[in-house]
């Protein structure tokens, strides 16, 4: 009898009723709402890849944007470019309120300055460093409550790691650490257009929550920007192609019409 | 023959949102663009959102102009200049799509003006379905329709559709009357 009793106690938390939804961050990108049928599971880590110029750190900058004007802390931690560059491309936006940094809603930090402050400084990491490094960025989202969190890209970061074995620990690690802060995150990766998988070492496919693909199609002479919810534990999702368009009111996403004779380009 | 003001006057009875296809021939258009551009969205206090997809948009605006209609709150979505390889001068008013090919782009376009709107009553003309059919198959032309009418009415918008009659085939005459509510011949014959 007590035995059970406890038993309960502990399993209450974690059991979920059927059919019940999880907690969604809602991205604020109308279209993948639509597409993801409410948002992304609160908690997940999702990778957003795709070659260059396919819209990946546009569409990361619009989720923050959002849920800061939405009341939760963001962060942006840039490893490719500076993030005073980065700005320049958040100002187009209609929606966007620079009152939003000045508030420390969204925040912007450089992973060079990280690597830096914990004296990372050597080209490739060890497992230690790695360990290191996750637990840095655990007490930043800690200490700043973030709730959503974007590395650009992470591809940079693995280019350290080298092995997979260590970015496998990485990015479980971080996944880990920031799901039980409750932070959801986007990794962006960088892919060629002609990769047959969806990350450069193809180990954060397998382990992310997520997989959100961006790329470039060819119709009969016409490129069109795509974007495709490839998995996404936690909810059930379209799996069809979207058109996407980058404007000044954020990303427009469309369902890729069908019916013409359609010859798929890379990425 | 049906006069500008008494298609103005079917459309205004139109339930808001509606899908409707006007059927007129080439010596009607001028009709057609009053009844619909001038008078209806006038009564109406519609925004407009005009796609081009046979003239390139500054034939359009010419037209308008000869017309005497206020362009205030039109704005053209213009599928036609760039593949001329025209359109030098890039008004304020017009938004251009790199081809009548390009389906998604065009409905990507009247998803962002229909965002700067910001939920004001709109109509979306298209003129005319026959040049997109000259580009397109009927298969993704009429994907193409039942994403952008459905789209358009969720957010309780006019959808009106241009066809000449003297270039449309029975096809195109068949998926019009799938996709719209209403089917309007401005000369009386056939689409009725
Ligand atoms: N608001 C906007 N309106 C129109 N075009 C835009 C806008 N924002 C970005 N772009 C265009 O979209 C392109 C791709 O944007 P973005 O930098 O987000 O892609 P990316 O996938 O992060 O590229 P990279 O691989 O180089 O990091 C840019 O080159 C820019 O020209
Ligand atoms: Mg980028």
């Amino acid at each position: 009898m007590r035995i059970i009793a406890v038993l309960t106690m502990v399993t209450k938390p974690i059991v979920r009723r059927a059919g019940e939804e999880r907690n969604r961050c809602v991205t604020g990108v109308e279209g993948l709402d639509n597409i993801l049928n409410g948002g992304i599971p609160r908690g997940n880590t999702v990778l957003f890849t795709g070659s260059c110029g396919t819209g990946k750190t546009s569409i990361s900058l619009e989720y923050l944007v959002h849920g800061a004007i939405d009341g939760e802390n963001c962060l942006f931690i840039s490893v490719t470019e500076a993030s005073v560059k980065l700005l320049e491309n958040i100002i187009p936006y209609e929606f966007f309120d620079d009152s939003l940094i000045k508030k420390g809603k969204l925040v912007f930090v450089d992973m060079p300055v990280i690597y830096n402050k914990l004296g990372l400084v050597t080209v490739e990491f060890t497992l230690e460093d790695v360990d290191t490094l996750v637990k840095a960025i655990g007490s930043i989202v800690k200490e700043l409550d973030i709730k959503r969190l974007v590395i650009d890209s992470i591809t940079s970061v693995c280019y350290r790691l080298k092995t997979e074995e260590k970015i496998r620990e990485f990015i479980l690690k971080l996944g880990k650490t920031l799901s039980e802060l409750g932070c959801t995150t986007i990794l962006v990766s960088e892919i060629s257009p002609t990769a047959e998988r969806y990350s450069l070492y193809g180990v954060e496919e397998a382990i992310a929550d997520g997989i959100v693909l961006m790329g470039n199609l060819e119709r009969r002479g016409d490129l069109l920007r795509t974007l495709q919810v490839v998995k996404m534990r936690g909810t059930q999702h379209s799996r069809a192609k979207y058109v996407l368009d980058l404007t000044p009111c954020g990303v427009l996403l469309v369902p890729l019409l069908k019916g013409g004779s359609v010859s798929s380009g890379g990425g | 023959m049906m006069t500008p003001t008494e298609l103005a006057d079917v459309l205004v009875e139109m339930p808001m949102p509606s899908a409707v296809s006007i059927g007129f021939t080439t010596e009607s258009y001028f009709d057609a663009i009053r009844g619909v551009v001038d008078i209806f969205a006038s009564k109406k206090n519609l925004e407009t959102i005009y796609i081009t997809s046979q003239m390139p948009s500054n034939s359009i605006i010419d037209v308008l102009t000869l017309l005497e209609i206020d362009m205030k709150r039109i704005h053209f979505i213009d599928c036609v200049s760039q593949v001329m390889g025209g359109a030098v001068a890039r008004p304020d008013n017009v938004y251009f799509v790199e081809s009548p090919t390009m389906l998604e782009n065009i409905m990507l376009k009247v998803e962002y003006l229909m965002r700067k709107n910001k939920g004001k009553d709109s109509v979306v003309i298209l003129d005319a379905i026959n040049s997109l059919a000259i580009h397109n198959n009927t298969k993704i032309l009429s994907e193409f329709f039942h994403i952008l009418i459905n789209s358009l009415r969720a957010k309780n918008a006019y959808t009106i559709i241009f066809s000449m009659e003297d270039f449309s085939s029975e096809e195109l005459k068949g998926m019009m009357s799938l996709i719209c509510e209403n089917v309007i011949s401005m000369s009386g014959k056939g689409e009725g």
